[in-house]
C-alpha cells in the first residue's frame, strides 16, 4: 500500500489490526480519529484509491491501494478548511478530519446539486456540535471558490 | 481582587465581528492534540472492569490469574485507593467512590482498573478477573425504587433529596377561569460527544507530581476532585492543555474514570492512557435525567397567569452527581418564565439501579420547559387567545424580579415572540395549513453562569505583553468546542487593538493560568468577557499611559492599533514600550467577582443565580405522517435574546447545533434499558440527528445590550436546546389535535395517540383459533409470570456463546474453488466489505480464526448482464449496484440508497447485506439471549423494549427479524441466489434463502456467490422504508412488484414486508387479491390489510401492524400506478 504518497509495506502486521490503529499507532498519523469503532460515525474516514473508507472497520492487512489520510489532503483541502472556519462548520473539531476527508472526496467528484442529496452524502459523518448547516454551506462555498479560482487561472 | 465597577460598553472593534476560529488551522488539519493523541514514552493502556449486575454485593475479586500475564503491568481496586468519595455537591450528597469496594449499583460501575502494554492485553486481563457477586434485588425504575418492596440502593433511602417550594401567592382579585393539567415524561438523553472520555496521566515519584491531559471543560474542578480522591495536594497535580472533543456539560466536572488512570500511573510509575470505548460512553457517562412532571397551570379569562403547581419525580440513577442541582434548577425555571404570582413545586430525586444522571446542557431546563410551554398552548386554546399573544401578555420584562429571585435586567422576550411569529408565518390557530402540517412555539429563559459553587461568581485571567510586543493570554478554562478560545482572543484583541490571531493563548494549564472554573453553566463568554476584558483593559491602559509618555502626547490622545501605541502621527511598538518603561514584560492578572449575584439558597430556592438571563423563542413547522406516526421537522426558526453577540459565526453555530441536539431528544434520542442493562450503546441504536434528518435552521438574534453583560453580552450555549421539545410537541398538537406528553415523539407513541383520538377499535388476532401460534402465545404469557426471570437467572448459566478466538489470518483465494476449500476449514468465515462482520466480532457474536476474503475473486465482484437477466456478484458493493441500477432498475436503486450511509454503501457488499446477522439490540449488546447463548436462555425482547426492531408475524423463540433491506426488495423482484461450494453449486429464490432472523441456508464451505435478477419480469415496482433516522435499519419496509398483461390485468405479483417477520415476509394474501384482476378493480386497502389477521405482535410493537399495512397500501398503489405508466413513477 501507499500512505499519503509514500510506499509502505506493512510486514508482520497482525491479522486483526485495524487500519485506524495502523495509521495512528504505527504511522503516527493521529489526525484520523476513532469515535465509535464500529463504522457508524465517519470520524475515521480515510480515502483508499479515492474512495472514502471507514478505517475503524477495515483490516490493515486487506488494504492494497493508495491511502490518503487528513494529513495527506491538507493542501488540497485548504479552501475547504478555510470555509469550515468561515461558516462555523466545526466546534470541537473531533469529527472534522473525517468531515474534511469526506468533503475532499465529494469535491473531487463534484457536489450533488441538490441540498438534500448533499446532506445525504455527508450523513455518514456524525457531528454532535454544529447541526451540519455550516458544513453544507462550507462545502458549497469551497466548491464555488475553487471553480472561480480555476476559471480565473484558465482565462 | 477587582469587583466590577464599570461594565464595558460595546464599541466598534473586534467584539461583535464574524471572526473565524483562531484554532482553525490545527482543528481542520487533524493536528490538534486531543487527550488520546498525547504520546509519552512507556505509555500503558488502561481498561476498566465494570459491574455486570445492576445491584450486587462484591464478595470477592479474584486477580490471581493476572499474575505473570504477558503485558499486564498494573491493577488497581478500591483497596489501593484512599477511602474517599468524590466531592461533587458535597456533604451528605457525596455518595460515590472511585472504584466499587462493597456494593455495585449499576451495570457498568467501575470495579477494577488494569494497565497493560497494549489495549488488547488489557482486554485480555479483564477477561481473567473473576468477581464473585452476591446479586441483590434491584430497582431499575422510579416506580420500583419507590415501591413498598423496594431494595435500599443507598443506606439513607432511595430519595436523597426532596423539596417543597412555595413561591408567591395568588392575589385575591385574580380568579382562575381556566386550569389545565397533565403529566409530562421526558426520556434520558446522552451527550454522545464525538471524543469519548479520555485521559492520559503520568505520575513521577521523583517529583511527586501528577501530570494529566484530560478531555474536560473544567481543569480546575477536575484537579480539585482528583486531589481529594487521590489524597494529593492540588499543587501536586498539573492539568495540561489539550483539544477537547465536545462537552455539552458531560465534562464540566470529573467523570469518574480519570482517577483510575491516575491511580494506575501512580502504582506502575508509568504513564497511562484511558480512553473509554463508545459503548462505555453510552452506558456509563452521566446522562440527562429523566423527569416526570405533573403540572397544573391556571389563568384568568383575560389570559393572565394565576398559578402553577408542579410535582416532579427525577430518576437520579445510582448516584447523586448533579441530580439535586438539576432538579432544583428545573423547579426554578418553572418559577421564572413569564410573570406569574404563585408557583409551587414539590420534587423528589429517586435513586435507581441505572447509570447516573449528571449535568447536561440545559440542566433541567428542557424538561421543565416541555411541560410549561405545552401547557401555555393548552391555556391559550381553552381561552381562545392566540398562542403567541398569551405568551406576550405574560412575558418577563426588563426590571422584573421573578418569584425565584432572578433579577431580569434585560429581556427581549416580547420581541423574540413577535419575530418568531412573523418569521414562521403564523396566522393563528385555524389558519389553513397543508394536510398533516402544524406550527408550534416555545419560549425559554436561562442563566448566564449560575452561582452554584463556591467561586462560581469569580473569574481570572492574565494578560502579558512581552518585550517583543507579543500578547499572551493565560486563561484557565477549556474550549470544548464552544469557540471559547476564539471569544477570549477577541476580548484581548478588542482592547489592545490587535487581531485575534495575534493573541497567543495558554489555556487549561493549571500551573500556568490563574484559577478559573471553566466553561459550563453558560458562563464561558459571560465570565470571560468580564475577567479577560477587564484584564486586557488594564493592560491597554498601562500601554497607553507609558506610550503617551514616550510619544510626549496626552494620554487621551493616544490609542492602540496593530501592536503600537500611536497618536496618529508617531507611534511606538508595544515591545519597546514595555522594554523601555518597565524593563521587561507587562504582566497583569485580575480576578473579578460579580457583584450582582447571590449565593444559591438551597432552602428556599430563591436567589439571583446569575448576572444575566437570556431568552429564546423557537418556532417550528412539522409534518406528521398519520399513517406511520413519523414526525418530520420541515422548518425551524430560532430567535434569541443573548444581548450583544460577540461572534456571529460562533453564536449561529451554537444555535443550530443546539437545535439539532434538541430535535434529537424531541424525536428520537433515548437511552433504553432492560433489567438495568443498556440496549443503546451505539449511534445506530441511539439515533441522533444526521445531516439528512435536519432542515436548514434559521437563526435570528434580537440584539441589544444587557446592562451587566460584558460588551452587552448574555449567554447562548445552553438555551439553544431548551425550547425544541416543547415547540415540536406543540407543532404536533397543532397538526393533529393530539397533545403528546412524552418525549421523544417516536412513531409508536404518535400512532398510539392518533388511535386514541380516532377511537379506533383494537385489532383482534384470533390467536385462540390459530393452533400454530398457541405454543408461542403460551410462552409469551408465561414470560412475565416468572419464565423470563427463571431463564434469565438460571438458564443463562448454561449459555453457550461463541468462544473467543484469535483472528490468525486473512486468506485471499484466487478463485471460487479455493474459497470453498478455505471455508471448509473450522473457524473460517467469509469476509467481503466487513462492515457487519467486524462490529459483530467486537460484539462477541462471531469469532472467526480465519477470514476468507472473497473480494479478491474476480468472478464474484462483477455485474454481468445478459439480455434482461443480470447476475450481481456477491462482492459487488452496494454503491456500485446503486449506480448500475439507477437507470436499469430504479426500485433497486431506491432501496439501496435507503440502506445505511453512503460510506457504508461504498464498503458493504450485496452478499454481506443479504447474510448479515440480525440487529436485535439485546443480541448486539451482550445480553445472554436465546440467539447468543442457546436454548436455555431467554429472548429478552418478549418483555423488553421491542417497539422497533422485532417481529409482528410468525416469530418463535427469537423475536428478531432479518434486517437486510436488500432481502426485501430482491424477494419482491423474485431474484435468485446462487450459492457456491466447491464443486457443487446450487440456487434458490431469495425469499427461500432465509431460515430465521438473519439466518441463511449456507452449509460449511458454501458462500453466496451472486444474485440473479430478471429485470423485466415485472412492470411496476415500489419500495418504501420506515426507520428511526437516516442510516438506520428498517423498522418496516415494503416492496411490491406487479406484472400486467395488455388488458391491464395483473398476471403476477410479489408483495413483501421486511423487518416484520423472522424472514422476508411474502404477503400471499395480498398477492391473491391482486393476481387475475385488472389494476382498477383491485381493492388496494383490502390487499394491504389482508395479512394483518395473521399477525401476532408483541405487547408494544402492535403499531407496526398498523403502520405496515399503511406502508404496504401506499406501496401497492404506487406499484400499480407505475405498471400503468409503463413503469415510470
Amino acid at each position: 500500500m501507499k500512505i499519503n504518497g509514500t510506499h509502505d509495506d506493512p510486514v508482520g502486521i497482525r491479522a486483526d489490526t485495524r487500519l485506524l490503529d495502523y495509521l495512528r499507532d504505527q504511522q503516527g498519523l493521529r489526525g484520523t480519529k476513532e469515535a465509535c469503532g464500529r463504522g457508524e460515525c465517519g470520524a475515521c474516514t480515510v480515502l483508499i484509491d479515492g474512495r472514502p473508507v471507514l478505517s475503524c472497520i477495515t483490516l490493515a492487512v486487506r488494504v492494497d491501494g493508495d491511502v490518503e489520510t487528513i494529513e495527506g489532503v491538507t493542501a488540497e483541502s485548504a479552501e475547504l478548511r478555510r470555509q469550515f472556519a468561515e461558516h462555523g462548520a466545526f466546534q470541537c473539531g473531533f469529527c472534522t478530519p473525517g468531515q474534511i476527508v469526506r468533503g475532499v472526496a465529494l469535491l473531487r467528484q463534484g457536489l450533488p446539486a441538490d441540498d438534500n442529496a448533499l446532506r445525504a452524502a455527508i450523513s455518514g459523518n456524525v457531528c454532535r456540535c454544529t447541526g451540519y448547516s455550516g458544513i453544507v454551506s462550507a462545502l458549497r462555498a469551497a466548491e464555488e471558490n475553487i471553480a472561480m479560482a480555476d476559471s480565473g487561472e484558465n482565462s | 481582587m477587582t469587583t466590577i465597577s464599570e461594565t464595558p460598553r460595546r464599541v466598534s472593534g473586534v467584539v461583535g465581528q464574524a471572526v473565524p476560529n483562531v484554532e482553525r488551522e490545527a482543528k481542520t488539519s487533524g493536528s490538534s492534540i486531543y487527550a488520546g493523541d498525547v504520546e509519552l514514552p512507556g505509555l500503558l493502556h488502561a481498561r476498566i472492569l465494570r459491574s455486570t449486575h445492576p445491584h450486587a454485593r462484591i464478595r470477592n475479586i479474584d486477580l490471581s490469574r493476572l499474575a505473570g500475564m504477558p503485558g499486564v503491568i498494573g491493577v488497581v481496586t478500591a483497596q489501593d485507593l484512599p477511602d474517599r468519595m468524590y466531592i461533587h455537591h458535597g456533604g451528605p450528597l457525596s455518595d460515590r467512590g472511585v472504584l466499587a469496594s462493597d456494593v455495585v449499583r449499576f451495570v457498568g460501575e467501575e470495579i477494577v482498573g488494569v494497565a497493560a502494554e497494549t489495549p488488547a492485553a488489557a482486554d485480555q486481563a479483564l477477561s481473567c478477573i473473576v468477581v464473585d457477586y452476591e446479586v441483590l434485588p434491584s430497582a431499575v425504575s422510579v416506580s420500583e425504587a419507590l415501591g413498598p418492596e423496594a431494595p435500599l440502593i443507598h443506606s439513607g433511602g432511595n430519595v436523597p433529596v426532596r423539596h417543597a417550594r412555595r413561591w408567591g401567592s395568588v392575589p385575591a382579585e385574580q380568579e382562575a377561569a381556566v386550569t389545565v393539567s397533565g403529566t409530562y415524561l421526558f426520556g434520558r438523553q446522552t451527550h454522545a460527544c464525538m471524543e469519548t472520555n479520555t485521559v492520559t496521566a503520568s505520575w513521577s515519584s521523583a517529583t511527586g507530581m501528577l501530570d494529566v491531559w484530560i478531555s474536560t471543560q473544567s481543569p480546575y474542578l477536575v484537579r480539585k476532585e482528583l486531589a481529594h480522591v487521590l489524597d494529593l495536594d492540588v499543587h501536586h497535580i498539573r492539568v495540561h492543555e489539550v483539544a477537547v472533543g465536545g462537552g455539552f456539560g458531560s465534562k464540566s466536572k470529573i467523570s469518574e474514570y480519570e482517577a483510575i488512570a491516575c491511580a494506575l500511573s501512580m502504582k506502575t510509575g508509568r504513564p497511562v492512557r484511558l480512553a473509554l470505548t463508545r459503548e462505555e460512553e453510552f452506558t456509563t457517562a452521566k446522562c440527562r435525567h429523566s423527569f416526570e412532571i405533573n403540572l397544573e397551570t391556571s389563568a384568568t379569562a383575560e389570559g393572565m397567569l394565576v398559578r402553577r403547581d408542579a410535582s416532579m419525580t427525577v430518576d437520579n440513577g445510582a448516584y447523586n452527581h448533579s441530580g439535586p442541582s438539576v432538579m432544583a434548577y428545573a423547579g426554578q425555571v418553572l418559577g421564572s418564565l413569564y410573570r406569574i404570582p404563585a408557583v409551587n413545586v414539590d420534587a423528589e430525586l429517586v435513586y435507581t439501579n441505572k447509570q447516573p444522571g449528571g449535568q447536561f446542557r440545559g440542566y433541567g431546563g428542557p424538561q421543565a420547559i416541555f411541560a410549561l410551554e405545552s401547557q401555555m398552548d393548552e391555556v391559550a386554546d381553552q381561552l381562545g387567545i392566540d398562542r403567541v399573544d398569551l405568551r406576550i401578555l405574560n412575558a418577563n420584562l426588563a426590571g422584573d424580579t421573578t418569584l425565584t429571585g432572578w433579577r431580569i435586567d434585560s429581556a427581549r422576550l416580547v420581541e423574540c415572540l413577535e419575530t418568531a411569529r412573523s418569521a414562521i408565518g403564523w396566522q393563528g390557530r385555524g389558519a389553513k395549513a397543508p394536510e398533516g402540517r402544524g406550527i408550534g412555539f416555545a419560549a425559554s429563559i436561562h442563566v448566564s453562569g449560575a452561582n452554584i459553587y463556591e467561586g462560581a461568581d469569580k473569574s481570572s485571567a492574565t494578560v502579558e505583553v512581552d518585550t517583543d510586543g507579543r500578547v499572551l493570554l493565560r486563561f484557565g478554562a477549556a474550549d470544548a468546542g464552544t469557540w471559547q478560545n476564539t471569544v477570549v482572543a477577541q476580548f484581548v484583541a478588542h482592547e489592545l487593538g490587535i487581531e485575534p490571531d495575534d493573541v497567543q493563548l495558554i489555556t487549561m494549564e493549571t500551573d500556568a493560568t490563574p484559577t478559573e472554573l471553566g466553561s459550563w453553566s453558560s458562563r464561558g463568554t459571560y465570565m470571560s468577557g468580564h475577567s479577560v476584558g477587564q484584564t486586557a483593559r488594564d493592560v491597554a491602559e498601562e500601554l497607553r499611559l507609558h506610550g503617551a509618555a514616550m510619544l510626549e502626547s496626552p494620554v487621551d490622545e493616544v490609542w492602540l492599533h496593530a501592536g503600537v501605541v500611536t497618536n496618529g502621527v508617531t507611534s511606538v511598538g508595544f515591545g519597546v514600550v514595555v522594554q523601555e518603561r518597565l524593563g521587561g514584560s507587562l504582566v497583569r492578572t485580575r480576578e473579578i467577582t460579580l457583584t450582582n449575584v447571590d449565593q444559591v439558597n438551597r432552602e428556599t430556592g430563591i436567589s439571583n443565580l446569575s448576572g444575566a438571563y437570556s431568552f429564546a423563542v423557537h418556532a417550528v413547522e412539522v409534518s406528521v405522517d398519520e399513517g406511520t406516526g413519523k414526525v418530520k421537522v420541515e422548518r425551524y426558526v430560532a430567535v434569541h435574546d443573548s444581548g450583544q453577540i460577540v461572534n456571529p459565526i460562533a453564536a449561529r453555530s451554537q444555535v443550530i447545533g443546539g437545535v439539532a441536539m434538541g430535535i434529537g431528544y424531541a424525536l428520537s434520542e433515548e437511552l433504553l434499558y432492560e433489567g438495568g442493562m443498556s440496549m443503546t450503546r451505539s449511534y445506530i441504536q441511539y439515533p441522533l440527528p444526521r445531516a439528512a434528518d435536519l432542515p436548514e435552521i434559521e437563526v435570528i438574534f434580537v440584539e441589544g445590550d444587557d446592562p451587566n453583560g460584558p460588551y452587552g453580552a448574555k449567554a447562548i450555549g445552553e438555551i439553544v436546546l431548551i425550547p425544541p421539545g416543547a415547540a415540536i410537541a406543540n407543532a404536533v398538537a397543532d397538526a393533529t389535535g393530539v397533545r403528546m406528553r412524552e418525549l421523544p415523539l417516536t412513531p409508536d407513541r404518535v400512532l398510539a395517540a392518533l388511535h386514541q383520538r380516532d377511537r379506533k377499535p383494537k385489532r383482534n388476532y384470533r390467536i385462540g383459533q390459530r393452533p400454530s401460534r398457541w405454543q408461542i402465545a403460551v410462552m409469551r404469557a408465561w414470560y412475565p409470570r416468572g419464565l423470563h426471570q427463571f431463564l434469565h437467572k438460571f438458564g443463562t448459566r448454561w449459555g453457550r456463546p461463541a468462544q473467543r478466538a484469535e483472528l490468525l489470518a486473512v486468506e485471499t483465494p484466487v478463485d471460487e474453488a479455493a474459497a470453498s476449500a478455505a471455508l471448509a476449514r473450522p473457524g473460517a468465515r467469509v469476509i467481503a466489505g466487513g462492515t457487519d462482520l467486524l462490529p459483530a466480532r467486537r460484539q462477541g457474536l462471531v469469532q472467526p480464526s480465519v477470514l476468507v476474503d472473497i473480494m479478491t475473486i474476480p468472478t464474484v465482484g462483477r455485474i454481468e448482464q445478459s439480455g434482461s437477466d443480470v447476475a450481481v456478484g456477491a462482492a459487488v458493493t452496494l454503491a456500485d449496484l446503486a449506480i448500475w441500477s439507477q437507470d436499469q432498475l430504479s426500485v433497486l436503486h431506491e432501496a439501496i440508497t435507503a440502506i445505511a450511509t453512503e460510506q457504508i454503501r461504498l464498503m458493504a457488499t450485496v452478499g454481506g447485506n443479504l447474510c448479515q446477522q440480525n440487529r436485535c439490540w439485546f443480541l448486539r449488546n451482550d445480553f445472554m439471549c436465546y440467539k447468543r447463548g442457546g436454548v436455555s436462555c431467554p429472548c429478552y425482547a418478549v418483555t423488553g423494549d421491542h417497539r422497533y426492531y422485532h417481529s409482528v408475524i410468525d416469530s418463535h423463540r427469537c423475536q428478531s427479524v432479518t434486517p437486510s433491506d436488500l432481502s426485501t426488495v430482491l424477494s419482491a423482484l423474485d431474484a435468485t441466489v446462487e450459492i457456491s461450494g466447491g464443486d457443487r453449486k446450487r440456487s434458490m429464490k431469495v425469499v427461500d434463502f432465509y431460515t430465521g432472523p438473519g439466518e441463511v441456508r449456507l452449509g460449511r464451505g458454501e458462500y453466496l456467490r451472486s444474485v440473479v435478477i430478471e429485470t423485466d419480469k415485472f412492470s411496476g415496482h415500489d419500495y418504501r422504508k420506515l426507520n428511526r433516522g437516516h442510516g438506520d435499519f428498517a423498522m418496516i419496509s415494503a416492496a411490491v412488484s406487479v406484472a400486467t398483461d395488455m388488458n391491464g390485468t395483473v398476471t403476477d405479483a410479489r408483495v413483501i414486508l421486511g423487518a416484520m417477520a423472522p424472514v422476508p415476509y411474502r404477503v400471499h394474501d395480498a398477492e391473491r387479491l391482486m393476481v387475475g384482476r385488472t389494476v382498477n378493480a383491485i381493492d388496494v386497502a383490502a390487499a394491504a390489510e389482508a395479512w394483518c389477521r395473521r399477525a401476532h405482535p408483541l405487547e408494544r410493537n402492535e403499531w407496526k401492524v398498523q403502520a405496515g399495512a399503511e406502508l404496504l397500501q401506499r406501496s401497492i398503489a404506487a406499484a400499480l400506478a407505475r405498471t400503468q405508466s409503463g413503469g415510470k413513477p
